[in-house]
């Protein structure tokens, strides 16, 4: 710490702190207009600019400027307030002023400041800019004419994005921010550089001209989409959730968002949203009463009892989950699961089975705290972006070594000496297994491992994999295995993440126990900044599980059972198996025979179309309950909104369920949550006001052991293409459908190839393909890239329209061929 | 009862109420005499017209400013991307003619008009739309 006196009061700040933090923390106000708490400091526009008597009473900038020992710091001395004027003159000389039409004001720094400083004439003249305008994206709109080139948006679409989309180009009084030889705009469209932009240059066109700032409700929310769990800001209006708004203090992201969460809110108030129940009559669903369809669905949960079975999204409640649990079992159920099972296998058994918990022993924060990240596949950016940016931050700022085991590289390859080891698809087990065969060999086994249990039996099963032994069939070398080995066994803190979810059906629980191994052998867990971070798919994923929502047979062996006649009810609740569950026409089969399907929606998806009740439900926006993210934040949402037409949220619809059946509904949300703490382990003492805005980690406590994985072997089917299936960075599960940012940038399902397969074949981008497995056929756009191995295929998973489980039948690889 | 305390006053009266009948009337013959409206008087509101559009950008603010909570605007984009307004809506009901809103208005698009006369039948027919609020030339 270092004393010095600002403003005549003496206040100590951090050694490295500038002034503009020194003052901040002492309660004292320095104006900025480019300077951001996430990036690093710049120095562009001198708004900050303070007088030091050391300097002789120079003016310098506070935001760039470290704090020394006793320094005298004066921060608004006639002198400064007479060159903040002229800052800002300089800036209204050729800004075009016109807030009346533009999105910004009220929250405009420049506005703000202007008003502050009281600058109401400028005694300079001189011409506006006259840039063009882009619109051609329908996401962001670049205004360069009232750009004050503050540089935020490059900063940090170079710093935490790592897309560097944007730059100064030109020179002079030229300069403007641009895109690569000043085209349109074309990226990730995470929204970062609109978040951050301290004019109206950049702007979200979804939100375009739809309400002033200052007419906002801001309401604090959690993310609906993946499992980082971001924090979210709601702009609210008129009972419609118009916007996401930037809170630069919220959550461990400081606001960051990504594409999903910035641009994909519009499916809270979409027009598609079920208002009123749906009930079958004469083949038809035609709307009905809420008690007549609760009724019809309360005789049947009565009647069917026993051969009853439910589904569940994982993005409902914790409270919700218990609710839905408790009804299932007052109607005699017994059978119920929820993300296909396989999705939440890696934790509820490849973790339950290593680390005695289904949770992973590490969380998010431990990314930027670590010496090595072990990625397993670069899908972990486009499944959890804002994980990404913690990763971009880690490797940029920090230092921190970035190894990927992958099979196709992808934006995380890009990094500053990132190293990817692109290997055949379905074989990463295997490679996992060997790099602790090369960690066992060479000694570099921690002092804690010997002692676990297994170690003995994993020393034996693991012999059959040498590098050299596995190198064979994974398309790595044996010296890349032993050196990627070596490296994570040796760096201090060593963090492996892996992403699981619907769409990767080889991420299960062998996966898990081969990373748990590698991670116990090596000594990495218990250490801050080291350990096996899961990163679970939907935004309640992690809850799901820690709510125990499964029982009996398994999704898989439900949808088998409503095939066979066994199940002769089904209560799917947000899930659309249709789409997402693997092979299409065994869950359309299933459906097809089940004798009655309800469906809890909040849209006619193309699961809800086929049930015989559907029940219209109510988004995230507007119920309470908790959600615990990938790595057990647990994080409390309140209503932002008045329910959308006659919904009812998940939880009032199961409780009244409850009721019919003679069982004891439950109270409120905070007494479901009041019995989650009391008996979820990890939970214990949580209570909606201890958990606050920030959320709170429920803490997972490990009793590690060595689990050999089977790895699966990889069968190769010469002369055909293996597909491998993933998110997209733009969607996430079948929800993000629903959202219009989303469907702008990513409309409908393709396939990727490498351009060496699309050069063979002679196909070229966006031609129709017909994409052939042993499971069916089906149309696909065809999307070449470069980041594709040759013979290697990718797509997404998350359209209704044209689902790619018509060719995908749940295994890790298909095999498949392509035709024009 | 004394008559003539009674009936003198009456009497009294009567004469000056008679007189009246053939003097000139002092108040203004409304409606077929027409007041003279000072120019500031805030009646009506229109919305001005340049370039044969509503000079009105939808900047919000007069809605903003309104004590009386009573303006409705909706902003829309042109086929240019310029903000206009495609909902713009008076309470007249409501209006308590404060004239904030001709004050808050920074392109000088709305303005208060001598039209006084806004008696209607119904509730509805007191919101006036833009095209009812729209300058007639
Ligand atoms: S939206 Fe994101 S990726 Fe695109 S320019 Fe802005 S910060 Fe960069
Ligand atoms: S576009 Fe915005 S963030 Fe980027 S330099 Fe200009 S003012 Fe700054
Ligand atoms: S989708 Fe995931 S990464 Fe993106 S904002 Fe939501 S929680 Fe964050
Ligand atoms: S005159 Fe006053 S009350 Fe009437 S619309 Fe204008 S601001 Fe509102
Ligand atoms: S203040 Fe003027 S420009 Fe703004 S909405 Fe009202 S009338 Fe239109
Ligand atoms: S905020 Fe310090 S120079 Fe811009």
């Amino acid at each position: 710490m270092v004393n010095l006196t600002i403003d005549d009061k003496q206040v100590t700040a951090p050694k490295t702190a500038t002034i503009y933090e020194a003052a901040k923390l002492n309660g004292i106000a320095i104006p900025i207009l480019c300077h951001d708490k996430k990036l690093k400091p710049f120095g562009a526009c001198r708004m900050c600019l303070v007088e030091v008597e050391q300097m002789k009473g120079r003016q310098i900038p506070a935001c760039t400027t470290p704090v020394t020992e006793g320094m005298i710091i004066r921060t608004s001395t006639p002198d400064i307030v007479k060159a903040r004027k002229m800052v800002l003159e300089l800036l209204l000389l050729n800004h075009p002023i016109d807030c009346p039409v533009c999105d910004k004001a009220g929250d405009c720094d420049l506005q703000n400041l202007t008003y502050e400083y009281k600058v109401d004439a400028n005694r300079f003249t001189d011409e506006k800019f006259h840039h063009e305008i882009d619109y051609n994206n329908p996401l962001i709109e670049r205004d360069m004419n009232r750009c004050v080139l503050c540089g935020k948006c490059a900063r940090i679409c170079d710093e935490i994005v790592s897309f560097g989309a944007l730059t100064f180009i030109s020179r002079g009084i030229e300069t403007k921010i641009g895109c690569e030889f000043d085209e349109a705009l074309n990226c990730e469209f995470c929204g970062s550089c609109v978040s951050v932009c301290p004019v109206g240059s950049l702007l979200a066109r979804p939100f375009k001209f739809k309400a002033r700032f200052w007419s906002l409700t801001k309401n604090k929310s959690v993310c609906g989409y993946c499992g980082t769990g971001c924090n979210l800001t709601l702009g609210v209006k008129d009972n419609k959730v118009l916007t996401t708004l930037y809170d630069e203090n919220q959550g461990f992201h400081n606001g960051q968002l990504c594409v999903r969460g910035r641009f994909g809110y519009q499916f809270i108030n979409s027009d598609k949203r079920l208002t009123k129940p749906l009930v079958r009559k004469n083949g038809k669903l035609e709307e009905a009463g809420w008690d007549e369809a609760l009724e019809l669905v309360a005789a049947r949960l009565k009647d069917a009892g026993a051969s009853t079975a439910a589904l569940a999204t994982a993005r409902l409640t914790n409270e919700e989950l218990v609710v839905f649990k408790q009804l299932l079992q007052t109607a005699g159920c017994g059978n119920y699961d929820h993300s296909a099972g396989y999705a939440h296998a890696a934790l509820t058994e490849g973790f339950a089975g290593s680390f005695g918990a289904s949770a992973s022993p590490s969380t998010i924060l431990d990314i930027q705290k670590s010496d090595l990240l072990l990625v397993i596949k670069t899908d972990a950016y486009e499944t959890h972006p804002v994980v990404g940016f913690e990763i971009n931050m880690a490797v940029k700022n920090k230092g921190t070594l970035l190894k990927i085991l992958t099979d196709k590289s992808g934006k995380l390859s890009k990094l500053p000496d990132a190293r990817t080891l692109v290997h055949t698809p379905g074989s990463e087990i295997a490679i996992i297994n060997s790099l602790a065969k090369v960690i066992l060999d060479n000694k570099l086994v921690d002092a804690s491992a010997a002692a676990l249990p297994g170690y003995a039996a994993l020393e034996k099963e693991l012999a059959a994999f040498t590098p050299e032994a596995v190198s064979a069939q994974c398309g790595l070398t044996a010296v890349e295995i032993k050196l990627l080995a070596s490296a994570y066994a040796t760096a201090e803190k060593a963090l492996i993440l892996f992403p699981v979810g619907q769409a990767y059906p080889g991420h299960t629980a062998a996966l898990a126990n081969a990373v748990a191994n590698l991670a116990l052998l090596a000594g990495k867990l218990g250490k801050e900044g080291g350990g096996v971070l899961c990163l679970s798919e939907k935004n309640n994923s992690q809850g799901a599980v820690d709510m125990g929502f499964q029982a009996g047979i398994g999704a898989g062996r439900i949808i088998d059972g409503c095939a066979d006649g066994s199940i002769t009810t089904l209560f799917l609740a947000g899930e659309n198996p249709l789409v997402s569950y693997p092979d299409h026409a065994r869950v359309q089969a299933a459906l097809d025979k089940v004798e009655f399907l309800v469906v809890s929606e909040m849209f006619l998806t193309e699961t809800a179309a086929m049930a015989d009740v559907v029940l219209p439900v109510c988004s995230f926006a507007e119920k309470e309950g908790t959600f615990t993210a990938t790595d057990r934040r647990v994080q409390h949402i309140k209503p932002a909104i008045r329910k959308v037409g006659q919904s009812r949220s998940d939880f009032e619809i199961f409780g009244a369920l409850i009721a019919k059946l003679g069982g004891v509904a439950p109270g409120t949300p905070a007494s479901v949550f009041a019995e989650i703490s009391a008996t979820v382990p990890g939970y214990t003492g949580m209570s909606y006001a201890s958990l606050g805005v920030e959320g709170q980690f429920a803490p997972v406590e490990l009793k590690p052991a060595f689990v050999m994985p089977n790895a699966p072997a990889v069968t190769v089917e010469p002369g055909k293409l293996a597909l491998v299936t993933g998110s997209a960075l733009y969607h996430n599960g079948t929800l993000s459908q629903y959202g219009e940012g989303p469907m702008h940038v990513c409309p409908e399902g393709y396939v990727e190839i490498s351009r060496a397969d699309a050069a063979a074949s002679r196909f070229a981008e966006n031609d129709l393909l017909t994409v052939s497995s042993a499971g069916g056929s089906m149309k696909l756009k065809a999307h070449i890239s470069a980041r594709m191995p040759q013979g290697v295929v990718f797509a997404p998973y998350h359209f209704g329209a044209n689902p790619v489980n018509q060719v995908w039948s749940g295994a890790p690889v298909t095999w498949i061929t392509l035709a024009k | 009862m004394n008559p003539i305390k009674t009936f003198v006053p009456i009497i009294q009266g009567l004469k000056i109420t008679l007189g009246h009948l053939f003097k000139k009337p002092v108040t203004l013959q409304y409606p077929t005499e027409r007041p003279k409206v000072a120019e500031r008087f805030r009646g009506l509101h229109a919305l001005n017209v340049s370039h044969n559009k509503a000079k009105c950008v939808a900047c919000y603010l007069c809605p903003t400013v309104c004590p009386a909570k009573c303006i409705t605007v909706e902003a829309g984009e042109d086929a240019n991307h310029d903000k206009f307004a495609s909902v713009y809506e008076i309470d007249m009901l409501r209006c308590i003619f404060c004239g904030y809103c001709v004050e808050a208005c920074p392109v000088d698009a709305i303005r208060m008009t001598g039209e006084f006369e806004l008696a209607n039948y119904s509730r509805k027919d007191f919101v006036y739309s833009k095209e009812r609020l729209l300058e007639k030339k």
